[in-house]
């Protein structure tokens, strides 16, 4: 009688086993075939820029879009930034008696580091959402189709676009954001922990040399393609109606702040490399 | 002609279409019948390329498109009008931008003639005061007739291709569209539609086709319909009756 039982649960286990195996078999090749995809569409996208037809004016209201819709919400994000670092970095640095260091240790994290991821996950949640959003509601209410059917290449008319306007606009962002920090930390620098102005701009200035800047500077580049590839390939693998479009308008967002940060802490890795920092 | 010899296709595990094989002219006025998800819609998408066949071949005029690249297709599609269920206009763009948008990739007219063009092609349909709206702005009747126009703003298709063009209107919007249809395929263009409305079908067309587990079930004319013994036809056709009664 214990026997039989036995007999089953084994050939029920090895019956669960064999289902679990098959579906993660599944899931693999749906998961290479989806970053195939992913990498065929990011490459025909940035590649679109180099041959006819070319859509300016789509790229002109992209930028717009990206740009200047996203101003407003990165100044405001980056002054109070700016404004909360000071304020903890005096409280702290005072401690030691070392305040007078706050512009310096400012300047570094925010033109480093902070000012590019931040701007980047600001620019995710606003710009690459409404790309998935939109790309996604155009599948589903067949207007990428209508496109085909004119014969329209949809990746050059609408991916290029996107990721090129990213591409521009997000180092734009990231350099205002960063100057919108340094002010907001030197208000609070200055005027709440009573700290030399003229001390402030001059730690700032021996931040600004070439290798901060550049570290700084080319990972808004990455970033911008990295957010519109993602956003874009999401959008337009949309299905399954209005709750279809919720997952993908999510997972846009989601993946793209993983891949900013995964990206941020392997590009902080090889500019230290190559700009000679030694850890 | 239109040819499908074999055709498999699936969405996934889901077999839709199982050997389907047919022969349409484009000169021809076909309805194509059946229950929802039985691939009514899949087949038009075949029909420009916009899904591929599992196996099997899709001849259109002697070609098969089953293994053209997109670019290749671009030449086929231009053969075709494609209406979408629901229309499909560009939702940021206004009803001018709409129409004009093949004339602007595909011509090289100037803005006052796109602008006398596009007039002109909403005047036909009587929409011109919807020149200036955007599609939100516009009723389901007001949206296809749009999509109509802009489907043939920049070519002379051989063939329409009508995605249940009437459904969800109500009859006066309905009446509007088929007579559209009507009159354009009087100057020669054939078209397919796929509906599930009886009555506009058989005012539109004649060349019935029902689909039924993948394949055709029934190819004929008016009167064969009449006579099939279907049971599915039949329903069809007692839907087309009660209609008529009331």
């Amino acid at each position: 009688m214990g026997g039989k039982f036995l007999k089953i649960s084994i050939e029920s286990c090895r019956g669960n086993l064999v289902d679990w195996i098959s579906q993660m078999k599944k899931r693999i090749k749906e998961l290479i075939s989806d970053l195939q995809d992913f990498y065929l569409l990011s490459f025909h996208g940035m590649m679109g820029v180099v041959r006819r037809p070319f859509y300016f004016k789509d790229l002109i209201e992209q930028m717009d879009y990206a740009g200047s819709g996203s101003l407003l919400i990165i100044v405001l994000i980056s002054l109070f930034l700016g404004m909360a670092l000071s304020l903890q970095l005096s409280a702290e640095l005072s401690l030691l008696g070392l305040k007078m260091y706050t512009g310096k240790v400012v300047g570094i994290s925010i033109i480093r580091e902070i000012g590019p991821v931040l701007t980047a996950v600001v620019f995710a949640g606003r710009v690459g959402s409404g790309i998935a959003s939109e790309l996604g509601s155009m599948v589903l209410g067949h207007q990428v189709d209508t496109l085909r059917v004119f014969g329209v290449d949809p990746v050059k008319k609408l991916v290029t676009p996107r990721i090129w306007s990213a591409f521009l606009m997000l180092p734009v962002l990231t350099i205002i954001g960063d100057c919108v920090s340094l002010f907001g930390a030197y208000y609070i620098a200055v005027f709440v922990s009573h700290q030399s102005g003229t001390f402030y701009w001059s730690s700032i200035r021996e931040v600004l040399v070439y290798e901060n800047v550049l570290a700084g500077s080319i990972k808004p580049f990455i970033f911008g393609v990295l957010i519109a590839c993602i956003s874009c390939h999401m959008g337009l693998s949309t299905k399954g109606g209005a709750v279809g479009l919720r997952k993908t308008t999510t997972k846009a967002v989601v993946i793209s702040f993983i891949a900013i940060i995964v990206a941020d802490f392997v590009l902080t890795r090889i500019l230290l490399y190559a700009l000679g920092f030694s850890l | 002609m239109i040819e499908f010899d074999q055709v498999f296709f699936s969405y996934g595990q889901r077999s839709i279409l199982n050997g389907l094989s047919f022969a349409i002219d484009e000169s021809e006025r076909v309805a194509i019948l059946g229950g929802s998800g039985d691939g009514k819609t899949t087949i038009l998408k075949l029909i420009i390329g916009l899904l591929r066949p599992d196996s099997g071949k899709i001849l259109i005029d002697g070609e098969d498109i089953a293994e053209k690249t997109e670019v290749e297709l671009r030449d086929i599609r231009i053969r075709f009008s494609m209406v979408f269920q629901d229309g499909a206009l560009f939702d940021s763009l206004n009803v001018k931008e709409n129409v004009a948008f093949p004339l602007r990739e595909y011509t090289e007219m100037t803005e006052e003639e796109i602008d006398h063009k596009v007039r002109e092609l909403l005047r036909r349909v009587g929409l011109e005061q919807a020149i200036g709206q955007m599609p939100e702005e516009l009723s389901g009747g007001m949206h296809r007739r749009v999509a109509i126009m802009r489907a043939m703003a920049a070519f002379e298709p051989k063939m329409f291709l009508y995605d249940e063009a009437t459904t969800g209107l109500d009859p006066v919007s309905a009446d509007v569209i088929c007579k559209l249809i009507l009159d354009l395929s009087r100057q020669g263009s054939g078209f397919i539609i796929v509906t599930h409305k009886m009555f506009d079908a058989f005012r539109l067309a004649n060349r019935f086709m029902f689909l039924k587990g993948g394949r055709i079930a029934f190819d004929g004319d008016r009167e064969a319909l009449f006579r099939s013994t279907l049971p599915e036809i039949g329903i069809f056709l007692g839907e087309l009756n009660a209609q008529r009664e009331g």
